[in-house]
């Protein structure tokens, strides 16, 4: 009967104020919680930036050679080898993150905008669980549809026997291949981009609106222009949210991308799209079967103190993007 | 009005919740305490390309010693002996021998497994000799025209496991003579993801362990100079590519149950059946 | 109902509205559209061929009597059993990881958008939050190991010779909720700061504080965002591989702690059906293909009854916040 907080005054702290201990002090608990698993990661990575300098960013030697060069020294416990050159591995994910995040972005604009206005009703009771759904479909299915039927169309259909004698014995065109990754990973992120443009398209004040169609705009232009600016805040949270959810995908990226610790190159063409490569997160899911090795293990920490410090990054540019949205009163 | 109704609400809810608080605080540590356990279990960790072997054999020696139950944690060979080392489990099961790094464990051999090579059935090739496999897996020969036996002229599509795998070590050594594995082979992470894309690919050669090398997993194996990869041929130890499968213990304080599980493993007929029907080679086993 | 027609009610619902055929649509306005519904049918085309890769996959094998039973080890793949227990366990793990990361994630929500200060703090929370959303799972799984193997938390797992063992439903849940928590932090966020504030000023004008406010109308006003974002981390909870690899130690079926009801199967291993699909599929070693895919179709259809019940509640409460 008393949570309007008007008696409380009387007892010291207003409800405000413990509310705000209260969440603030969950909010600490939390935060303590990631920072310690920050510190952890980087802790137990340090040694393999410390042994490799700047160089352990740059290219080098085969970076699947160094693997096994650091597994075995631990293993066999010779003297630790440290030499890692990951260039590589975070070429081929920033190549597959952009490509995906880019072609998401397009598309699930388009969905999204769709959706929430221009569908017919129907059609929009049907879109909207089916967003939901390919949301939760698990990584291991994508992978399985990825290995099971587009990896074998793309190797029987659009790689030619004259383009894999050209590249052999350097690497294999099979269908494990950058289009595989990208393809897959589009339709895995999509669904959180259009979710969340969703939702933030819904929440744009209808007068803006009403007021632009009243002016004579048509309705495809009323809610580009007014419509999606306005909500053009929750369009760069949407897009941190699935950069980040593919930076961190591994289980499916390392069924379908190649495998192979090689950086395609555009320079080489049409073969481009079909070379094999291994981004980071799906290095370190092949590879968790060798943390026994001290010297491995420290390099995967290595590996997934990048992918933090990148989602960190992310975080960052995500906030300075929003910035200058929140001149003309946008909250963002 | 409404002062008065809300102190009295308001005690009524202290009283109220204080005891709840203390029959929770007198039950939960009644709930959390073991009961007296019937049965004791015993747990263990190691290879994960041996955990269906493994689970079979479990509940084959729980069926006759009702109160001993496993509990198997696939991580890794490697990692199961320092599992063991550092005492975590009381037992491990490895793919490869001991190393001299696997100190203060005492390793026994249970039973035998085989890595086949096979290729797609629409490829002919029946015989492929040791040190052209290697050519093959180390990039020297790229093309089926220059494999004898085939039909194909095509570029091979080598497929192998991927570095941290058990079986790419063993085929490194017996195969490759220690050399590492060509950058055209495509590594995938289990064995059943080689033989899905031998299957689906008319040249592609990968090599698999002997359980995914039936024809319900869509690939025809090849004789390796000469032998067949079959059970028989294996427990002779005629064909190259046989390696033994390990139980590790600790030196000192080992579990007296796990090594009698271990010794019905290796001598017992019924764990001989159970390993013949699952795809392995039994070794001692009468 | 669009955003723009529903303020209206039906008797004075405005004539039926012209899709392009005025005058001022431009070429490129309707490119635009064409574009838009392309990509939507497309897009629905995708999500219903994947259902039906899985639906002809599966079917074939799926029988009642997979959901009943418990897997069992046997070299005949026609007694291995079903995935009763696997199923359970997800069931299980998605509960206990969203009950606790919904709260938590409207908690951290509400106070980045109401409270926030000291700003520094907010700063480091969000950073730390959208850090989260980008770990891979197998990092979180790495990092809960050596947590669960602390001697402090040995009460949440199993024990032997004195060495905690760290892998239970309890150690996986906790790490689980971690993966989810992102999503319902950043949508709950959203769905609260596109509020106008005179929303808020209405409500403090009427002598409500802000935390009454917030639960009285701010909130109720962000539930779809909320429902949203723990669709979204639901779904990331239950299709996780990494985690329940590690940290739920891959046993066929329930490894009881001990002999307790509910606590002692929290404490033991066990599996989920994800964990069951990569075991039993191509890419792990159970060599049951047919079993995998069948499984998968369930957990397909499982999620498609949860979004569509869920959807259905939203209609109505939607339905009931524009009335």
């Amino acid at each position: 009967m008393d949570e309007d907080g008007l008696l409380e005054e009387a007892y010291g702290l207003s409800q405000d104020q413990r509310a705000e201990l209260l969440l603030g002090a969950l909010v600490c608990v939390v935060v303590a919680l990631l920072v310690a698993m920050i510190a952890f990661v980087f802790h137990e990575a340090w040694p393999s930036f410390a042994h490799n300098g700047v160089g352990w960013f740059g290219p080098g030697g085969s970076v699947d050679g160094q693997i096994q060069a650091i597994f075995t020294s631990g293993e066999l416990n010779q003297v630790a080898v440290w030499t890692f050159h990951a260039w590589p591995l975070i070429w081929s994910t920033i190549l597959i993150t952009a490509a995906a995040v880019a072609i998401a972005f397009v598309g699930s604009l388009f969905v999204a905008v769709f959706m929430v206005e221009f569908a017919p009703d129907r059609l929009k009771r049907v879109l909207e669980p089916v967003v939901r759904l390919l949301a939760s479909v698990p990584s291991v299915i994508y992978g399985l549809l990825g290995v099971l039927v587009i990896v074998p169309f793309i190797g029987d259909h659009l790689i030619t026997e004259h383009e894999k004698a050209s590249v052999t014995p350097v690497i294999q065109l099979s269908g494990s291949s950058v289009l595989a990754a990208v393809l897959i990973l589009t339709v895995m992120i999509a669904p959180i981009m259009i979710a969340v443009f969703a939702d933030g398209l819904r929440a744009v004040p209808r007068g803006w609106l009403e007021g632009s169609l009243a002016l004579g705009i048509n309705r495809w232009r009323t809610f580009w222009k007014v419509g999606v600016r306005t909500a053009r805040p929750v369009l760069v949270a949407g897009t941190v949210l699935a950069t980040a959810r593919a930076l961190g995908e591994a289980v499916m990226l390392s069924m379908v991308s190649g495998g192979v610790g090689f950086s395609p190159n555009p320079a080489d063409g049409l073969i481009f799209l079909f070379e094999p490569s291994r981004p980071l997160a799906a290095t370190i899911i092949a590879n968790t079967e060798q943390l026994s090795s001290p010297p491995m293990k420290h390099t995967l920490y290595a590996i997934a103190a990048v992918l933090l410090f990148s989602a960190a990054m992310l975080s960052l540019i995500g906030w300075a993007a929003k910035q200058p949205m929140k001149r003309y009163g946008v909250i963002a | 009005m409404l002062r008065p109704m809300g102190a009295v609400m308001k005690g009524t809810t202290l009283r109220s919740k204080t005891r709840a608080f203390v029959i929770m605080a007198a039950v939960i540590p009644v709930l959390a305490l073991p009961a007296a356990a019937a049965a004791s279990t015993l747990f263990g960790s190691g290879s994960s390309a041996e955990q269906p072997i493994l689970n079979v054999l479990f509940r084959g020696y729980n069926r006759q010693h009702h109160k001993i139950r496993f509990n198997f944690l696939p991580d890794g060979g490697n990692t199961g002996v320092k599992d063991v080392q550092a005492g975590r489990r009381l037992f491990a099961v490895n793919t490869r021998p001991p190393l001299p790094s696997d100190s203060r464990t005492t390793q026994f051999k249970l039973f035998l497994d085989g890595l086949c090579v096979a290729v797609n059935p629409s490829n002919r090739l029946s015989n492929l000799p040791i040190p052209q496999a290697k050519d093959i897996f180390t990039g020297v020969d790229t093309n089926w025209g220059q494999v004898g036996g085939s039909n194909l002229t095509t570029t091979i599509d080598p497929v192998g496991r991927n570095s941290s795998a058990g079986s790419y070590t063993f085929f490194q050594s017996a195969v490759l003579g220690g050399a590492t594995q060509s950058s055209n082979v495509h590594p995938v992470t289990s064995d059943g993801l080689v033989a899905t894309a031998v299957a689906s690919d008319k040249n592609a050669i990968g090599y698999v362990g002997l359980a995914h090398s039936g024809k319900s997993s869509g690939v025809r194996t090849v004789k390796l100079n000469g032998v067949g990869c079959n059970a028989h041929n294996i427990k002779n130890e005629s064909y190259p590519l046989f390696r033994f499968i390990w139980g590790v213990v600790p030196s000192t304080h080992a579990s007296v149950q796990v090594e009698k599980f271990f010794d019905w493993v290796r001598t017992s007929k019924q764990a001989g059946q159970i390993i013949s029907r699952a795809g392995a080679v039994p070794a001692f086993n009468k | 109902m669009s955003a723009l027609g529903a303020s209206l009610s039906p008797s004075q619902s405005p004539p039926g509205r012209r899709t392009g055929a005025s005058p001022s649509w431009r070429l490129s306005d309707r490119i635009g559209l064409g574009f838009a519904w392309l990509l939507g049918l497309l897009f629905c085309a995708i999500a219903a061929s994947i259902v039906l890769y899985f639906l002809i996959e599966g079917i074939q094998y799926l029988r009642p009597s997979l959901l009943v039973t418990n897997p069992t080890a046997s070299v005949n793949e026609s007694q291995t059993g079903g995935f009763l227990d696997p199923l359970l366990g997800t069931v299980i793990v998605a509960l206990m990881a969203m009950a606790v990361a919904i709260p938590t994630g409207i908690g951290i929500a509400v106070w980045l958008s109401e409270f926030g200060r000291p700003s520094a703090l907010a700063r480091v929370t969000e950073s730390c939050i959208e850090m989260l959303a980008g770990t891979p799972s197998v990092v979180l799984a790495l990092f809960g190991t050596i947590l669960f193997e602390a001697p402090a938390l040995g009460f949440l797992s199993q024990t032997s010779r004195g060495i905690v063992l760290g892998q239970s439903f309890f150690a996986a849940s906790a790490m689980l909720s971690l993966v989810g928590l992102p999503m319902v932090v950043a949508t709950v966020r959203e769905g609260l700061q596109v509020i106008p504030s005179h929303v808020r000023e209405a409500s403090y004008a009427v002598g409500k504080t802000k935390i009454a406010t917030t639960r009285r109308v701010l909130l109720p006003a962000a539930r779809p965002s909320l429902i949203t974002g723990s669709m979204l981390g639901l779904g990331r909870v239950i299709g996780d591989t990494a985690v329940v690899l590690l940290l739920l130690g891959g046993t066929l079926t329930f490894s009881n702690a001990n002999s307790t009801p509910v606590l002692g199967t929290l404490r033991g291993t066990g599996d989920t059906l994800t964990g069951y699909i990569y075991y039993n599929a191509p890419t792990g070693d159970g060599n049951q293909p047919s079993k995998a895919y069948a499984a998968a179709f369930v957990l397909m259809l499982i999620v498609l009854a949860l979004n569509l019940g869920v959807d259905f509640a939203l209609r109505r409460s939607r339905a009931r916040l524009w009335n």
